[in-house]
């Protein structure tokens, strides 16, 4: 158990860029995060609608080997989050800086792959505390420095993002409005993905590994509906590598009644190319629960 | 005692009702007859300004004699009668005038007690004020004065009530001695009521002065037509006169001229006679001269001569002469012949019969269904009594055939003829009459009925928010010329809203512009010649949401509507399907059925409720979409599928034989469709849960229709007329 002291007062914010775009701002700043014991980035996009009142905010996950830039840069959301008025914040993946060994050695295990858990195991548990820090310390940090209304938050992500999207909203009933993936790793403790990351964080006890996994949580979940969107590209390699497991996910929520519209999209990969094809019926779907 | 009781006459009956409430009272009384009335007042004055005193300190003597006073005053019995009563101390009799005081009816109560109790009090002002009025006693009536004094006490001294029966006041001490058998009413209501009779007696005259005033305008419009009358008769009578006159002076003249020419013609003869005499003579001169002549002569040329003469003279005289006067010189009586003077002078009495009346063309609007209002006009110097109006009904077929002429006989220029045929021509003329005969036919002149009433096809009604397409029997067998559609925004039960109307509709539908979230009331009207029909039926359209009707000429053979209209049903059972005909409206592969969505674009929003094992199709498609095809399988319709097999919930999302892959965990039980025009998107949702499911874009030029269709036994439902959900205004 940590203690988190946080300052009353605004937390220290520094802004790293500001661009106009669709007649609002896109912003990236840096703070020293707590959770994380590093500075950390993340890119805002403030609509023209929150110059004069709150908006409601929504939370974009990336997935592996993403930075706070690629979703800001690629994904092509801006007109529509100007259209509905909705402040998107988009975190890094992982701490940066942190000097632990091996943290570099995978793309797809350590800096930029914090899969979104709270590390149990040495070296990682100081500072890869992703789920902390995206489900406390960034909403503190957002809605006490932006003209955010606490009560509208939503979730969604892509790949890692679209995981940690899922386990997020799982774990938590009530406190995301609505919540949506783009090819999200599903179903984690099966694939190797998952598997890596977890018994590195998380150590052997594959009970540990569940409480992060969105397959094993949905088929426990009791919380008040949820309605997921998730987009996935048919010709998406990872699809094929069996690292997303869709399937399964898919047939835990019938079983369960949890509402889910599954779009395998044909054609598209895993790349941005995809996320931006479909990122305002993503923004339109969070847009409906946040605006209501 | 009569003597002091000035100015009152002995039967002095006063209505016993006072029009004025207690404070406002007025004494009634002419100016001197109140003397002792006014006794009476001041004492009460007295009593009044001074609650503390004992009221009368006179003598009961002196009372008593006030009394007999008012009691001869208001003629109530025997002079002797009352104040005896009011010595006992008993109550006083119930006919007490109500005008006065009840202060005065108190004191006569409490005057002996008072009078026993013994002077006291009388009060400082008392002797002073009662000075007044006492030196006022016996003076002219004229310098009486009025005053009113207030009775403020009265009301919270004893309760007054009404006796009915002796119409009268009383207190409601006395009810229970003397008025126990009567009817008895609080004073309000009694106040009330004559109030009430008061005023029902003003509007009585108020109503007779109208009736009088009218009957007066009455008088005065038979003087002017006794004028009229009386000049066109003293016209009358001054042609016929004339005619008379003339007719006389020609036959005059006539005569005269014969009788003239006739004394001509024996002059003539007569002179013909002279002539002939005169000429006779000079041959018998002549035949003397010669015989003298002669005999002056030679034998021998006597005797030639002479046997000449003899045989002159005895032609001659063998001639005959005439001497009868041919010529009577009497002249022939004349009868002189005034029949038809005399038949001049009876017609005298006899008016012209009429010349033919004109008859007037139909006034617009003047036709109903079954009537029609004919009007015809007359020479204004025709008298007439009566007209006999005649018609038919005009028809196309051959002129010989009989046909029915009906006639009525009418004492005005005008006659609403009923029990006619609708959206009929008939052919009306009219002749004048009176006691000289009938008139000449009038020309024909043809009228015609008003249609029948239209039936709107309520079940076919096609609506949205902005535009509702009404459709109608024409209601008659033959055409009309036009339509009117009125509608009325139905607002609140008591508000009749403004009508608006769209006329001159040629076909039996129309398309309406509306206002969105309002509920209208639409009739129609056919119109012809004759004038608009009566209103359809009514009825009802909300413009919330869209609202279609099932099109049952594509139901596939083996769907059934229910009589809701919206309930599609496949059955088990299957009768053998026949082979479509070409142009077929009907489906005859997937077992589908067509709404009929009102051709507006705009957002349309519709629901099916479904059963969640069913396999059913539902979307849109366009009117000629191939009915031998599934729904789907074209571009000409866009569908979301189902299927339930192995227990698994399959959906496709079908347009041109290709569907997205999509899952959804949750099957949706009522299925929500918006088609946006203006977008081009048709979407569906999950209605229960406000799941967005699947929205096509489509590129949609014309306008489509909701289509349904069952893949197995089953039913679905289909809910339309409903506002778009908010969530589904973000597609």
């Amino acid at each position: 158990m940590r203690l988190i002291f946080t300052n009353k007062g605004r937390m220290a914010l520094k802004e790293i860029s500001s661009n106009k775009c669709f007649e609002g701002l896109q912003k990236v700043f840096e703070h020293d995060s707590v959770e994380l014991s590093c500075k950390m980035k993340f890119g805002i996009y403030l609509p023209p609608k929150a110059e004069t009142e709150k908006c409601p905010a929504l939370y974009w996950l990336s997935g592996l080997t993403c930075t706070e830039q690629n979703f800001i840069s690629k994904a092509g959301y801006q007109q529509a989050a100007s259209e509905h008025g909705l402040i998107i914040i988009a975190p890094d993946t992982s701490p940066r800086g942190c000097s632990i060994k091996g943290e570099d050695e995978s793309w797809d295990f350590g800096t930029g792959a914090g899969f979104y858990v709270d590390a149990t195991e040495d070296p990682w548990k100081t500072n890869y505390r992703m789920y902390s820090y995206v489900t406390e310390e960034l909403p503190r940090l957002i809605n006490a420095n932006f003209p955010v209304d606490p009560q509208r938050m939503s979730i969604f992500g892509h790949s890692m993002g679209g995981h940690g999207a899922l386990i997020c909203a799982l774990k938590n009933p009530g406190k995301y409005k609505s919540v949506s993936a783009f090819a999200p790793i599903c179903n984690p403790v099966l694939c190797p993905w998952g598997k890596k990351a977890f018994s590195g964080y998380l150590g052997t006890d594959q009970s540990k590994w569940k409480a992060y996994d969105a397959t094993h949580l949905v088929k426990s979940y009791p919380g008040s509906q949820l309605d997921i969107l998730i987009d996935q590209g048919k010709d998406d390699q990872f699809l094929t590598d069996g690292q997303l497991l869709p399937d399964n996910f898919i047939a835990a929520c019938t079983e369960k009644k949890v509402p889910v519209v599954f779009r395998l999209q044909e054609g598209y990969d895993h790349s941005y190319y995809f996320i931006a094809t479909f990122i305002t019926d993503h923004i339109r779907h969070h847009a409906k629960y946040l605006n209501a | 005692m009569d003597g002091k009781a000035a100015g009152a006459p002995p039967d002095f009956h006063f209505y016993p009702l006072d029009l004025y409430d207690p404070e406002d009272r007025l004494h009634p009384f002419p100016e001197g007859a109140t003397r002792t009335g006014r006794e009476v007042y001041a004492e009460m004055a007295e009593e009044a300004s001074d609650p503390g005193s004992v009221a009368l300190g006179k003598a009961p003597r002196a009372l008593e004699e006030e009394v007999d006073e008012l009691v001869h005053l208001y003629a109530l019995g025997g002079a002797g009668e009352w104040g005896s009563e009011l010595a006992d101390g008993s109550a006083p009799c119930t006919e007490v005038p109500e005008h006065l005081p009840l202060g005065a009816q108190r004191d006569w109560q409490r005057g002996p007690e008072a009078g026993e109790r013994g002077c006291v009090g009388w009060g400082a002002t008392g002797p002073g004020l009662r000075e007044t009025y006492r030196c006022a006693h016996g003076r002219a009536i004229e310098e009486y004065e009025c005053y009113v004094i207030p009775e403020e006490e009265d009301e919270d001294e004893a309760a007054l009530v009404f006796c009915v029966t002796c119409r009268a006041p009383v207190r409601a001490l006395e009810v229970s001695d003397e008025h126990r058998e009567h009817e008895v009413t609080a004073l309000d209501k009694a106040l009330e009521s004559a109030k009430d009779e008061v005023h029902k007696n003003m509007f009585k005259l108020e109503k007779q002065i109208l009736e009088m005033e009218n009957f007066a305008n009455h008088l005065e419009e038979v003087f002017i037509t006794v004028e009229e009358n009386f000049g066109r008769q003293e016209q009358n009578f001054e042609s016929h006169y004339n005619e008379i006159l003339e007719t006389l002076a020609q036959k005059y003249e006539e005569k005269i001229q014969a009788l003239g020419e006739k004394k001509k013609a024996k002059l003539e003869a007569l002179y013909g006679q002279l002539v002939s005499c005169g000429e006779n003579l000079d041959t018998c001169k002549e035949l003397m001269e010669t015989i003298e002549e002669m005999c002056h002569e030679e034998k021998v040329d006597f005797i030639k001569d002479a046997v000449a003469m003899a045989d002159r003279l005895g032609k001659f005289l063998n001639t005959d002469t005439d001497v009868e006067i041919t010529t009577q010189p009497d002249f022939e009586d004349q009868t002189l012949d005034f029949s038809d003077v005399e038949q001049l002078m009876c017609s005298l009495h006899a008016l012209p019969a009429p010349s033919a009346p004109v008859i007037n063309p139909q006034a617009p609007n003047s036709a109903t269904g079954s009537s029609v209002r004919v009007c015809w006009s007359l020479y204004s110097d025709d008298t007439v009594e009566s007209y006999q109006l005649s018609y038919r009904p005009v028809r196309d077929s051959a002129p010989g055939k009989d046909q029915a002429v009906f006639t009525m006989t009418v004492k005005e220029t005008y006659c609403s003829v009923t029990n006619l045929v609708p959206n009929t021509q008939y052919e009306f003329w009219v002749t004048a009459q009176n006691r000289a005969g009938s008139s000449p036919t009038s020309e024909r002149a043809v009228y015609m009925t008003a249609p029948s009433p239209p039936i709107i096809k309520s079940k076919e009604i096609q609506s949205c928010e902005e535009a509702a397409l009404i459709c109608w029997e024409s209601g008659n067998l033959n055409p009309v010329d036009s339509y009117t559609v009125e509608l009325t925004q139905v607002e609140t039960p008591e508000a009749s809203g403004v009508t608006e109307s769209v006329v001159g509709i040629p076909a039996c539908e129309s398309l309406v512009q509306l206002q969105r979230r309002q509920s209208y009331t639409m009739s129609v009207r056919a119109h012809n010649m004759g004038g608009p029909s009566a209103r359809s039926d009514p009825v009802t359209v909300h413009t919330t949401g869209s609202r279609f009707p099932l099109n049952q000429h594509t139901c596939h053979p083996w769907l059934t509507v229910a009589d809701d209209g919206f309930t599609v049903v496949r059955s088990e059972r299957k009768t053998p399907l026949k082979e479509p005909l070409p142009g077929n409206t009907r489906f005859s592969r997937c077992v589908a059925v067509m709404g009929n969505l009102i051709p507006v674009r705009g957002r349309h929003y519709w629901e099916v409720e479904v059963d969640e094992q069913a396999n059913y199709t539902v979307g849109v498609a366009f009117d000629d979409v191939p009915k031998e095809e599934d729904l789907g399988a074209n571009r000409l319709s866009w569908c979301m599928r189902h299927r339930f097999a192995s227990s698994r919930h399959e959906y496709e999302f079908l347009h041109n034989k290709t569907t997205p892959d999509i899952r959804i965990t949750v099957s949706p039980r009522k299925i929500g469709i918006l088609l946006d025009y203006e977008n081009s998107k048709l979407s569906f949702f999950n209605v229960d849960i406000s799941q967005h499911l699947y929205t096509f874009s489509c590129q949609l030029h014309g306008f489509v229709h909701p289509c349904f269709s069952l893949e197995k036994p089953g039913r679905l439902r289909i809910r339309n007329g409903i506002a778009m959900p908010t969530h589904v205004a973000f597609y």
